[in-house]
């Protein structure tokens, strides 16, 4: 008896690490991504020679990555692929024929910002409502979000919108639009890719892997799992999260580090996950697009957004921005444009003021920076181009900037598991710095944190070293061969497992999603 | 050529990659720079686990939840009532167990080292005093003690149960399932059972919906047809658990069934039990200490009985193996409201944390905020019972390089957690691992034989020394409640005293002033004794 139920737990236990767990999702950086790439992988090998077959396989694995990683919202990813498929059909039709495109067009933006206003505004709306209401009207639970549900839906309008415009033909085939949408490497956090640029690839006869790409993908792979799984997670756990919950004190000088320490986290946290998935996809053959290129290293805020999260800002400038009127209509309505764009990105994140606000600091910044440019024809938009000292300067200034809308950021992100109200938090982290700021307590408070800080240094520093520099580490890294690349990986792994080892034991929680999975 | 071993490589780097971590997984912990370094283990990675982490995710605090199967035990309570909860077989009429009253010299303190409740009822909720003033009082109580493998058997319980009972009355070994899944020696009652098929709460994902809504917080509930069929015993283990003079059998008859109870072998009697969803109560006063029950037609739920006396204390020990306190989610809250009105517990101590415990870990908020909603679940349940934290025990582990044993490093740790989600809750906490080590920690426990040898687990003479410690801590609050009144009572007797002699003073103050205002004139009118004597000295 005692054996038998022992074995039917056995099985279970087998069954549940092949199904939908919502408290374990799978992604890039885990171990049972190893091993499931590693089966993967074995298959792929032979069909990768076979357009249709690969198509099929890659995509047949993508919807089972998806199923780990969301459950059930499997049949909303297949949804949004199927109706956008065979309206992407009928406006190339109509097009084919001279009629006009917008009402299906129209039909498809509807229906995807239905989906997505759904997931991310319900919360909102019904907080709005029981606070009038107080409880009892409703009875209503938060929606889960579909992870990676932005990322999906704005890839399908873009594909409905480029069709319009005539820049992409449509798929073929629905499992080719399906491939387009859940390839599983970019599927969670993006990168968001171009139909324009993904379709060839689809369609390649076959995919090559050149040295140079493996030796590539290899050093994407070690720096983004060192960035997303060992700073970010390291730095959250140990300081930033403590930091704003007030754990560490109410000193002006730990407000004011936690909000650097947030800003290096969010960046590694997200292009350390971006440049995962975009390594992961270079060793199938599948070139991404970069997401990120060292944003803080930007000298001007417009020069910032061409450097953060580049496949959406892309994204926003192409589908948003454009739509709304671009610089077509004159030069005040391009201020206007792009400071909607920006709120509206903002909004995106999550409908709450802190997440407004840093929409409207974002939009304001670039507005102004664009009517400087204008008013001053001897500035300069990258700070390549400027005289190293005003680009300094210029530097300081623009990451500070940055790390100020990151305040409301981490704000908006960190009041909701705090229980207050985001606005009053962010207020509250100002006071702490405008009040509380001594500055005999900047030792003691470095040395209170003292991994956290090293971490926080080292991370700053690897960020502002040169380009030149990430070159000659993929070169190294490519020339070292399989066996090189192999000690690396297989060190950097072993370091992410120690690191999550040791935070969980001096915290007690695993780490979770990449932060960005809530958007 | 060169692009076959490209095709070729993405396979072999992944499973190279793997291998290579396998391989590392032999390197053994290790110290450097000041950090420990652990051995990875890539392959857990696939093992599912079976961890505790995961295995919590069964059952978590759902007070939605919580407040609809609360409000289902208050309508049905208040629906006319047709059909019985209860059912009285009285075979002799035995009077309440009425105590005299303590006083607090009766409750001397006997220990050097005490440990002390920690209570941080700030908000004067007062749960526990009112729990401290009825054994004060020599009223009946009654504790729930839920815990994990630590305690089962009845270790602990068992003589926190003999020394309350000895102090406060009471009687009988309190509640005991109708059966369990597994065996298990409890040396304080027997228990034989048949027929019934058992469920426990740990794995309520297997038990069919109508067990998994009905769970109490004992963890198990057995179901059977005719011919089910439990006999509880009392053993005269101690002194208190024999001559038990009252029982009571809980049960669920969804449908209208027949069962019979037989006191000893000549005492029988048939009761139908008319199909109803409540938890329903076969209440027998009477010589009960050997009872059985079976089912004779229909089908039951039966949850378990209670031999107690008439008042006094009664203990339940309801363990449940590898719970760490969040099996109590999985419970039902309308049978627990249900028979909370029948039983009506006074106390619900929470000992969990020994399976939470991992070698070195120092966080563990996650858990406090588990526990603070353990303790409000609780709270919700026995809306009448104070709520008690037993802080985790001591534990040592072996260290896989030395073969030696060392502490496991965190149970301060954990212990301050607890602490710290008693302290949010405003209820009381009681630091376990403190009793073990004032006598010497569990290297002491084990050499003196009072723990297994896996430094984990205490035995019955070691679960003796931490009940007796804990009945230490209630005599104590008792002796501080009793010398609190009775010093009130003396100073407020003296204040009475005072008074009346205040006012005897004042009206004999007064009683002169009139004598003396009215004197003259007394003396004028010549009626006064002295005129008298004058006028009799005169003639």
């Amino acid at each position: 008896m005692e054996f038998l139920q022992f074995d039917s737990g056995l099985w279970q236990r087998v069954v549940s690490l092949f199904t939908y767990d919502p408290t374990s999702p799978l992604t890039l950086a885990t171990g049972f991504f190893l091993f499931a790439f590693l089966v993967f992988a074995l298959g792929y090998v032979i069909v990768k020679r076979r357009p249709n077959l690969r198509t099929w396989y890659i995509t047949l694995f993508s919807l089972y990555f998806y199923y780990k990683l969301s459950g059930i919202y499997l049949l909303l990813l297949g949804g949004v692929a199927l109706s956008d498929y065979i309206i992407g059909h009928r406006v190339a039709k109509r097009r084919e024929r001279g009629l006009g495109t917008r009402g299906w067009v129209a039909l498809s933006i509807a229906i995807n910002v239905a989906i997505l206003t759904y997931f991310k505004a319900t919360g909102f709306f019904v907080d709005v409502l029981q606070n009038i209401y107080k409880d009892g009207l409703l009875n209503f639970e938060g929606v889960a979000v579909p992870a990676g549900v932005s990322f999906f839906v704005f890839q399908s309008i873009a594909y409905v919108v480029d069709i319009s415009r005539g820049t992409i033909k449509p798929l073929r085939r629905f499992m080719d639009y399906l491939f387009l949408l859940s390839f599983f490497p970019k599927m969670f956090l993006g990168p968001l890719v171009k139909a324009k640029d993904f379709i060839p690839q689809i369609e390649a006869r076959e995919v090559n892997v050149s040295r140079d790409d493996f030796g590539r993908a290899v050093t994407l792979i070690a720096g983004g799992l060192i960035k997303y799984a060992v700073i970010a997670s390291a730095l959250g756990a140990l300081f930033v999260n403590p930091a704003f919950k007030g754990e560490l004190g109410d000193s002006g000088v730990v407000a004011l580090l936690a909000i650097y320490g947030f800003t290096l986290q969010i960046y590694c946290d997200f292009s350390g996950y971006s440049d995962i998935a975009v390594g992961v996809a270079l060793m199938m053959g599948f070139r991404l697009p970069d997401n990120f290129d060292a944003p803080y290293k930007s000298a001007t805020i417009t020069e910032f957004w061409r450097r953060w999260h580049i496949s959406l800002s892309t994204w926003l400038k192409d589908y948003l921005y454009i739509a709304l009127g671009g610089n077509r209509r004159g030069a005040f309505r391009t201020y206007i444009n792009l400071f909607l764009t920006m709120v509206l990105g903002g909004l995106w994140h999550g409908v709450s003021i802190c997440y407004m606000a840093w929409g409207v600091l974002h939009g304001l910044a670039l507005a102004l920076h664009k009517i400087w440019l204008r008013i001053n024809p001897w500035a300069k938009k990258r700070g390549e181009e400027m005289h190293p000292i005003v680009r300094f300067g210029a530097t300081l200034i623009t990451l500070h900037l940055v790390a100020f809308g990151w305040l409301l950021f981490a704000s908006a992100q960190q009041a909701p598991k705090m229980g207050v109200e985001d606005f009053d938090l962010c207020l509250d982290m100002i006071n702490r710095i405008a009040t509380n700021f001594r500055a005999e307590d900047i030792i003691p408070s470095i040395e209170a944190s003292g991994v956290a800080m090293v971490i926080m240094y080292i991370g700053y520093v690897l960020h502002f070293l040169p380009k030149s520099f990430n070159g000659a580490v993929q070169r190294m890294v490519t020339r070292s061969g399989f066996i090189g690349q192999w000690i690396l990986i297989v060190a950097v792994v072993w370091i992410v497992m120690q690191c999550s080892a040791m935070l969980v034991a001096e915290t007690g929680v695993a780490a979770g999603l990449p932060m960005y999975a809530d958007y | 050529m060169k692009n076959t071993n490209a095709n070729i490589r993405i396979a072999g780097f992944t499973l190279a990659v793997i291998l290579g971590m396998v391989g590392l997984g032999f390197v053994p912990p290790f110290k450097m720079f000041g950090m420990e370094f652990e051995s990875v283990d890539i392959l857990s990675t696939l093992r599912a686990e079976d961890s505790m982490a995961e295995a919590m995710e069964d059952h978590t605090a759902d007070f939605d939840l919580l407040d609809m199967q609360l409000a289902a035990a208050e309508v049905i309570d208040t629906l006319p009532e047709p059909i019985p909860v209860r059912y009285e077989w009285v075979v002799e009429h035995t009077a309440n167990e009425r105590r005299q009253k303590l006083r607090s010299e009766d409750m001397i303190p006997a220990l050097q080292q005490y440990v002390y409740f920690e209570d941080f009822d700030t908000l004067a909720t007062t749960r526990f005093d009112n729990f401290i003033a009825k054994l004060a009082d020599g009223q009946s109580v009654r504790i729930a003690f839920m815990g994990d493998s630590f305690v089962e058997g009845d270790i602990v319980t068992c003589d926190l149960r003999d020394k309350l009972q000895r102090r406060f009355g009471g009687r009988g070994a309190g509640f005991i399932p109708s059966d369990i899944p597994f065996s298990t020696v409890r040396k304080t009652i027997k228990r034989t059972s048949s027929n019934w098929k058992t469920y426990s709460v740990m794995k309520s994902k297997d038990a069919p919906e109508t067990i998994r809504e009905r769970l109490f917080i004992s963890g198990y509930l057995a179901e059977g047809g005719a011919g089910a069929t439990t006999r509880w015993q009392s053993v005269g283990a101690y002194p208190t658990l024999d001559s038990c003079t009252q029982a009571r059998i809980l049960l669920i008859s969804r449908d209208t069934s027949r069962v019979e109870v037989l006191l000893g072998d000549s005492l029988r009697k048939e009761f139908t039990i008319a199909g109803d969803e409540r938890v329903r109560e076969i209440h027998i006063e009477g010589p009960v200490d050997d009872i059985r029950l079976r089912v004779v037609d229909g089908s039951v739920m039966c949850y378990g009985a209670s031999l107690e006396g008439r008042g006094g204390v009664t203990v339940d020990n309801f363990s449940v193996r590898s719970n760490n306190g969040h099996a109590i989610f999985g419970t039902s809250a309308t049978v627990n409201r249900q028979i909370d009105e029948f039983l009506g517990y006074d106390l619900v101590v929470l000992q969990y944390g020994l399976n939470i415990m991992q070698q070195g870990q120092r966080g563990y908020s996650k858990y406090r905020d588990q526990v603070r909603d353990m303790i409000a679940y609780a709270e919700r349940c026995f809306p009448n019972a104070a709520i008690l934290v037993m802080g985790v025990s001591d534990r040592w582990v072996k260290n896989a390089e030395t073969n030696a044993y060392e502490p496991i490093g965190s149970v301060d740790a954990l212990t301050s957690f607890q602490r710290a989600a008693a302290d949010s809750c405003n209820v009381v906490f009681w630091e376990t691992a403190r009793v073990m080590q004032n006598h010497g920690g569990m290297p002491a426990f084990v050499s003196n034989g009072w723990a297994a040898k896996d430094y984990t687990h205490i035995n019955y003479a070691g679960g003796k020394r931490i009940a007796t410690a804990l009945t230490d801590a209630i005599c104590y609050r008792v002796f501080t409640h009793l010398f609190e009144r009775e010093e009130a009572a003396r100073i407020e007797a003296e204040r009475q005293a005072e008074l009346e002699r205040q006012r005897e003073l004042e009206a004999k103050e007064l009683l002169e002033s009139q004598i003396n205002a009215v004197a003259p004139i007394i003396d004028s009118i010549g009626w006064s004794d002295k005129a008298n004597n004058r006028d009799n000295n005169e003639e």
